[in-house]
């Protein structure tokens, strides 16, 4: 199906999870196609290290996630993802979203507040900026209007999930959420090869780099896999920056939908809280309450190793999807523009966060 | 149009978080005592 790529997050991020055991069965195949070229992978990361040890060779210690996505960008990109594993496959959010949950055992509450807080001051200041920055930017290249503003939540927030719920909530149109959602895979593809190779370049410390790529990359799987690609340490706090940042999605939507309601081409929004609550993602709750468990020492320290490596496992499927889901030709095919103003808006946003990040282990010592 | 199964009503982000912690108790009341990586 030519748009696979395109709107297989659409359905992962919203559709009702499975209530029945037929269609909890058709999940199976795909989910299994996840676990065996996540877990392949993690095989050939550990084979080099072992070839490496046994002949006394000095290798390069290339992690797990970049074998999963190769691999599953190989498959998709050549002989495609066969239909009978497609609904599997589009469960890896789900596994994202279960994986940054149980991270927050690794995490005690002082670090959430302290780097927490950090990140939503520098979030705040990349939201007005990323925002303001993409309007004007989508305008100058004479963009649709609801284009603009989906491709300004989607650069500035949390990509495919903001880009769904603003769809809704500003009436836009199919077709301009999937030239959104292409731009921002398309860029998320291309930031996961080329962030940590800056972050090397300057010499990032892992928690300078895990904040940089969690305030500048879009989506959330391809923000965890950016982390977790430059070293577990920098994985953890990609995922926390991204994670508060991903909690705004409520408010920046709303704002959206009040505006876009107020020109009189979007539904008036009745009530405000409900809104926020529906939109707003409830992993983040869960990912606290976690790391509350672990700062009150509900967990045994084995235990909090235990949920950790519970968590890597859940990630592993994760970026076995990010790779099947990802067709570079698809994702091509969708017009320049788009890509154009999302990518012009991208590099903008990566130097700004740089430097704000630049600016905070200036100032606070990450 | 008839009410959605309650099953149903519920979204995919509160599965996760409920698979998460359906995980981390299983963990913490030790029916799995430990989990390789």
């Amino acid at each position: 199906m030519s748009s696979f790529a395109i709107r297989t997050p659409a359905p992962a991020a919203a559709a009702p999870a499975p209530a029945t055991p037929a269609n909890a069965a058709a999940l199976i195949p795909g989910i299994l196609l996840l676990a065996v070229v996540g877990y392949a992978g993690k095989f050939i990361e550990q084979f080099i290290a072992h070839y490496g040890k046994t002949h006394h060779l000095v290798l390069p210690n290339i992690e797990y996630v970049l074998w999963a996505i190769l691999i599953g960008l190989a498959i998709s990109n050549t002989v495609g993802v066969p239909a009978i594993f497609r609904s599997g496959v589009a469960t890896y959010e789900f596994w994202l979203k279960a994986g940054i949950v149980l991270l927050g055992a690794r995490f005690l509450l002082g670090d959430v507040r302290r780097l927490g807080g950090l990140s939503l001051v520098l979030i705040a200041i990349e939201l007005v900026l990323a925002l303001t920055f993409m309007t004007y930017l989508g305008r100058a290249f004479k963009l649709k209007p609801k284009l603009v503003s989906l491709l300004a939540v989607g650069s500035s927030i949390c990509g495919v999930s903001a880009i769904i719920a603003a769809q809704g909530a500003i009436d836009a149109d199919e077709e301009d959420s999937s030239y959104a959602i292409a731009a921002i895979l398309l860029l998320g593809a291309l930031s996961l090869f080329l962030f940590p190779v800056v972050g090397h370049f300057l010499h990032l410390s892992d928690r300078a780099y895990g904040l940089w790529a969690g305030l500048a990359v879009d989506n959330t799987a391809e923000a965890t896999a950016a982390g977790a690609l430059y070293s577990d340490a920098a994985g953890k706090v990609a995922v926390l920056a991204k994670t508060c940042r991903n909690a705004t999605i409520g408010f920046i939507v709303l704002g959206y939908a009040i505006y876009w309601a107020g020109k009189g081409q979007a539904a008036e929004v009745q009530n405000k809280a409900a809104f926020l609550w529906r939109k707003f993602p409830k992993f983040v709750l869960g990912f606290l309450l976690i790391s509350l468990l672990a700062t009150v020492g509900f967990f045994t320290k084995p235990q909090l190793a235990a949920v950790g490596n519970l968590s890597r496992w859940a990630f592993l499927l994760t970026f076995a999807g990010v790779g099947l889901r990802t067709n570079l030709r698809e994702l091509s095919k969708q017009g320049a523009r788009p890509f154009i103003v999302g990518a012009v808006g991208e590099i903008v946003i990566a130097l700004i966060t740089l430097g704000l990040v630049f600016g905070a282990d200036h100032w606070y010592h990450l | 149009m008839a009410n959605p199964s309650p099953l149903r009503r519920i979204s995919l982000d509160t599965w996760a978080v409920l698979l998460a912690f359906a995980a981390a108790l299983v963990v913490r009341f030790g029916i799995v005592k430990s989990v390789p990586w």
